[in-house]
């Protein structure tokens, strides 16, 4: 048997991404307005401490999860940029708000139409600003993105090839909205 | 057939009354007389300032009082700003220098504009001076020996319009990076900027700069971290 499918290492890895998940530590990227919300999003009130990210780490090499709220100037895209490099794998991006994700209302000469230009985002939150509980929404995501995508058996940081991306999650309503999935088809496993 | 849909379409659909938009442009403010100002403060009427810093100064470099709004504002001669705005603050009490700012009007002489906003903290006064400079010679001389305030107010608008300040201790652009081209209020720059005057960083952390400001909408997806190239130093370990 192939030790990378081992029942214990997949454990192990479950154990891992579980921990990986309830303690990302944001770097918090707070360039414009958004920032605001995203200060609201650590507080007390909607407390991103329940998901374990409450610690925000001002260092890039002690991060693994950057929040990028507000708009991005071109010259500030290339601190920016500079902070991702320096981020330990595996990391995670978040664009925050209109602006991060695609320019939003600054359509002009100075600010990155969107930093999805130069970083590599997980999550896109819209809003102007949004509100904190869909920036928490975009830190569940990152949570199940984790969970899903990224096992020790499976390390494709040293070098394997990426596994094929997972299913979206099942929606409760189809695309159209009308017809509800079956409770059964929520729970069924892959198998592969 | 097609009457048939349209008989459909005029049951389904309860029938609606076009109705014209309700537009209302914005009014442009009349040429001239425009002192009726209801919102115009008695602290910005210093009709007797001007007309001591006329008597000072003399007719060629004190322009013509303006009234706009209500308020009042005087033009002043490029060369003597800087005596001009000593005068206002040590015999007039105009102590505070709340703005400057710089204007692209636009036009064939005279094309720019700095704007001088000046408050006396004392007698609760506020007046404006506004010196032109033409395209040709578009230096002015900078007040920061006056009001030390004034720097970066001035490197702003040397950023955004390119207006030189003679005399500016360290005039360098504010906002854009410094070997940035252009000058982007002035009218004819392009609202959406230069293609390839700013670049992007690179996509990878030892790539090249990007050169298209669109990149993602041209299709170039940034690349995960953990699909980056070995950068020189991991290869070398
Ligand atoms: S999306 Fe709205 S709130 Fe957020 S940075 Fe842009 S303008 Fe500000």
């Amino acid at each position: 048997m192939d030790a990378n499918q081992g029942f214990f290492t997949t454990r192990v890895d479950a154990v891992m991404n579980w921990a990986r998940s309830n303690s990302l530590m944001p770097m918090p990227m707070g360039l414009a307005c958004c920032a605001i919300e995203m200060m609201a999003f650590a507080g007390p009130k909607y407390d991103s401490a329940r998901y374990g990210s409450e610690a925000m780490r001002f260092s890039p090499r002690q991060a693994d999860l950057m929040l990028v709220a507000g708009w991005c100037s071109y010259k500030m895209a290339h601190a920016v940029r500079r902070v991702w490099d320096q981020m330990p794998d595996p990391k995670w991006c978040i664009a925050i708000g209109a602006c991060a994700s695609t320019g939003g209302m600054h359509r002009c000469y100075g600010v990155v139409q969107g930093i999805d230009n130069f970083l590599p985002v997980d999550v896109y939150v819209p809003g102007c600003p949004p509100r904190p509980e869909a920036i928490s929404h975009a830190l569940l995501d990152i949570q199940e993105k984790i969970r899903n995508d990224y096992t020790l058996a499976n390390d494709y940081s040293i070098g394997e090839d990426a596994p094929p991306v997972p299913a979206n999650r099942p929606k409760v309503l189809t695309g159209s909205g009308q017809q509800s999935i079956s409770p059964e088809a929520l729970y069924q496993q892959d198998d592969a | 057939m097609r009457d048939d849909a349209k008989n459909v379409a005029d049951k389904t659909v309860p029938h609606r009354e076009d109705e014209a938009l309700k537009f209302y442009f914005t009014p442009t403010d009349p040429p001239g007389d425009t002192s009726d100002n209801p919102h115009a403060k008695a602290s910005t009427q210093v009709a007797d300032v001007i007309d001591a810093l006329r008597e000072e100064f003399g007719e060629p470099a004190i322009g013509e009082m303006r009234v706009y709004a209500g308020e009042h504002e005087v033009v002043v001669d490029r060369f003597r700003t800087i005596e001009v705005c000593r005068y206002l603050k040590e015999e007039q009490g105009f102590d505070y220098l709340s703005a400057l700012g710089g204007v692209d009007r636009f036009v064939e002489g005279d094309r720019f504009e700095v704007v001088y906003n000046l408050l006396s903290l004392d007698d609760a006064k506020r007046i404006r001076l506004r010196v032109r400079v033409d395209e040709d010679d578009l230096t002015v001389p900078s007040i920061s020996s006056v009001f030390r305030s004034a720097t970066w107010h001035e490197r702003e608008v040397y950023d955004m319009l390119g207006i030189r300040f003679d005399g500016h201790p360290d005039l360098r652009r504010m906002f854009m990076p410094e070997d940035f081209e252009y000058y982007p209020q002035r009218k004819e720059f392009p609202l959406l900027g230069v293609p390839g005057s700013l670049p992007l960083p690179p996509q990878t952390p030892e790539g090249d700069l990007t050169m298209d400001p669109f990149a993602a909408a041209h299709g170039s997806k940034p690349r995960e971290s953990f699909d980056e190239p070995k950068s020189d130093f991991e290869q070398s370990l």
